[in-house]
């Protein structure tokens, strides 16, 4: 029972990481149609100047990741600009463009940082609190409180505000969106820009957690991926739910599979995918790839 | 107007590709390469380093270069090998196997004479054969009994097999230590593999079963499952197989879940990327299995240590020592065989004795030069020889 207990909490709190990066996919993908293969790699950029503002400038961890989040979003702009002539003419091109984007990303990380990658200190240096026998990371659930909580502010914004209310009318049907005189331009440039500060918001917590190093975007953005795709691609609910079962699945099948335990996460996510193809909360307004 | 659209969208489109090309090219092929082979002439003797210079092993071959090159540079310096210059050229394998294959037909084709690298079993491996037939001698650091069973006369390693790191270790924990509660945590990967079959049979050797043997995948990141199970066996100590980073995770996590049994390892936990990965409060009491525990144990290894500082800003650990040693053996063949090529430069490796960083080099026909390695502790934070 402790162990099962142990094992799901640690697949939590990694879990909501991957929620993190897979609510960046799912926004892009909703309002552009696009996945955005560069978001792994995003997450990288994010992860590493996080860490570099919390090492080298001792600014304050949030300081730090408030910094990073905003030098991030910049990262995100520069990829919609360069891909915006593409919009609506040419996706195949497009889905290149940020698989290229992905590989310049990891790339200049290797130029300005180095190939070898840091560890972070963990930001709150308390011990792990003891219930029961069961050990929860104070850390742990910094990382869940702040992924719920941005969560939240996501979905107020979508739709509360007016410009998230016109990013959803662009998602359904950009056209029409056109017509009644929304910018899609600037809304997809809205995405991109929320997408990249998920993805430095998950690389940062991810930080202190693991190892920041140039190639760590593949396996976040993998199974963020999958996590967005098995919540229901484009739904931003489904993504924080399939973020945190894929995390939680992987925490277990590494206990119980071992060495086969990536072997087993896939064969399990494939299958589920084989009887439900929209995933948990499949959406039919998003309908453009 | 369609036209001029089109013209539009591919700009940024190509800039994007092109530079990604440019960079990914920028990231595989040799400054300087050119296809005049260097046999028997006056110019510079070209010898490829392959190592991993991206991805998650590229810790490993950044200080597997710098220890090479601080060798080569010291050799130029001094006048080259029969006045003729080293000419060092960096290939990258990405820490990949086909990437290796793909290097190793490139370092045939330019005509390089001699191969040192890669610090990844599975890759050397990989290579291996396509050396043997270009008669091209490697000095790998990679440590899996499997480069052995490769059986390739040109394939040469420098330093101790698994096989030797484990044995002292096994010895260490159970016969001086009289430990017989032990765990295992390996990862699958090629170096993990090779730790898991080479400790077990030598804790089997000494009617020693491991109360745990769990595998890891080599890209995990969380282990709260594996290291809860093996909490609840209460061990008295952890023998660890996976990489540098990786260790390092499973060891911070290890000490959060409660766990205070001190670890026990190879290579990877006397390194500095371990020490920051996992906390230095958190592998205080770690034993370590090395042939190189720190920059104090002899005069050549203070040299060495002093010359890597100045040359790097840096402090030099066992990778670094390992290809230092390496290359200082390769140029002491090819200066002792007036620069032979293929056989004869295999041949003039094996007949090398060398008083290496590591311990003295003797080659058998195996490829292994030195099969001892010493048991360190982590006190304060640095790795020391073990006392007891």
């Amino acid at each position: 029972m402790q162990v099962t207990i142990q094992t799901f909490i640690g697949g939590m709190s990694l879990g909501a990481i991957y929620a993190l990066v897979a609510m960046g996919f799912s926004l892009v993908y909703r309002t552009m149609g696009l996945v955005n293969f560069a978001h792994g790699n995003v997450v990288m950029v994010g992860a590493y100047l996080a860490s570099t503002f919390f090492l080298s400038t001792r600014l304050p961890f949030a300081l730090a990741m408030v910094v990073a989040i905003g030098a991030t979003g910049v990262v995100g702009v520069v990829i919609e600009r360069a891909l915006r002539p593409l919009e609506n003419k040419d996706f195949d091109l497009m889905l290149i463009g940020t698989i290229g984007f992905g590989i310049v990303l990891e790339a200049l990380a290797i130029i300005i940082w180095g190939a070898t990658g840091h560890a972070v200190p963990s930001p709150v240096p308390v011990p792990p609190l003891d219930i029961l026998g069961v050990r929860v990371r104070t850390y742990d659930l910094m990382v869940l409180g702040i992924a719920a909580a941005a969560t939240a502010a996501l979905m107020l914004f979508l739709q509360r505000t007016k410009r998230g209310a016109a990013m959803q009318a662009v998602a359904m049907d950009h056209e029409a969106a056109t017509a009644v005189g929304i910018h899609v331009g600037r809304s997809n440039a809205i995405a991109f820009v929320i997408g990249a500060a998920l993805a430095a918001l998950a690389g940062g917590l991810v930080g202190p957690m693991l190892y920041v190093n140039p190639s760590m975007g593949g396996s976040l953005g993998i199974k963020g991926f999958a996590g967005a795709v098995l919540g229901g691609f484009g739904s931003i609910p489904g993504a924080i739910i399939g973020g945190l079962v894929i995390g939680v699945l992987d925490s277990f099948a590494a206990g119980h599979f071992q060495g086969y335990s990536e072997l087993v996460l896939f064969v399990v996510f494939t299958v589920i995918i084989m009887i439900r193809p929209t995933g948990i909360f499949g959406e039919k307004t998003v309908n453009r790839a | 107007m369609s036209l001029f659209a089109r013209r539009r969208v591919a700009v940024p489109l190509l800039t994007a590709a092109l530079a990604s090309a440019a960079l990914a090219l920028a990231a595989c092929s040799p400054p300087g390469s050119n296809n005049t082979p260097s046999g028997n002439e006056n110019g510079p003797i070209k010898i490829a380093l392959v190592d991993a210079q991206s991805g998650q092993l590229s810790s490993l071959g950044a200080w597997e270069l710098k220890g090479a090159r601080l060798a080569v540079n010291e050799w130029n310096k001094a006048g080259g090998v029969n006045g003729r210059q080293i000419q060092l050229d960096v290939f990258d394998d990405q820490g990949d196997p086909t990437t290796g294959t793909n290097v190793a037909r490139k370092i045939v084709s330019e005509g390089y004479i001699a191969m040192l690298g890669t610090a990844e079993s599975a890759v050397t491996i990989a290579m291996a054969p396509i050396l043997r037939d270009a008669k091209i001698p490697n000095i790998t650091s990679g440590q899996s009994p499997g480069l052995v069973a490769v059986g390739s006369p040109f394939l040469f390693l420098n330093g101790p097999t698994s096989t030797t790191y484990d044995a002292t270790l096994a010895k260490y924990l159970v016969e001086t230590k009289g430990l017989k509660n032990i765990a295992m945590i390996t990862n699958n990967g090629a170096y993990g593999k090779g730790e898991h079959d080479a400790f077990l049979k030598a804790l089997s050797a000494r009617n020693v079963t491991p109360v745990a043997d769990q595998v890891v995948t080599a890209d995990q990141k969380d282990f709260s499952a594996v290291l809860t199970g093996i909490r609840q066996k209460n061990p008295e100590v952890i023998f660890l197989g996976a990489e540098e980073v990786e260790s390092g995770l499973i060891v911070k996590q290890a000490r959060s879940l409660g766990i205070t049994a001190p670890f026990a390892g190879g290579a990877p936990m006397g390194t500095p990327v371990f020490a920051d990965t996992a906390g230095l409060a958190n592998i205080e009491g770690s034993i370590v299995s090395s042939p190189y525990l720190s920059n104090d144990v002899s005069e050549a290894s203070r040299k060495f240590a002093a010359a890597y500082k100045a040359a790097y800003g840096e402090d030099a650990e066992l990778h670094g020592a390992k290809a230092y040693d390496g290359a200082q053996i390769l140029l002491t063949a090819l200066k002792n065989s007036n620069i032979a090529t293929g056989q004869a430069l295999a041949d003039a490796i094996r007949a090398v004795k060398h008083e290496g960083l590591l311990g003295n080099f003797s080659y058998d026909n195996t490829g292994v030069g030195i099969s001892a390695t010493a048991i360190g502790e982590i006190e304060n934070g640095k790795l020391v020889a073990a006392t007891s």
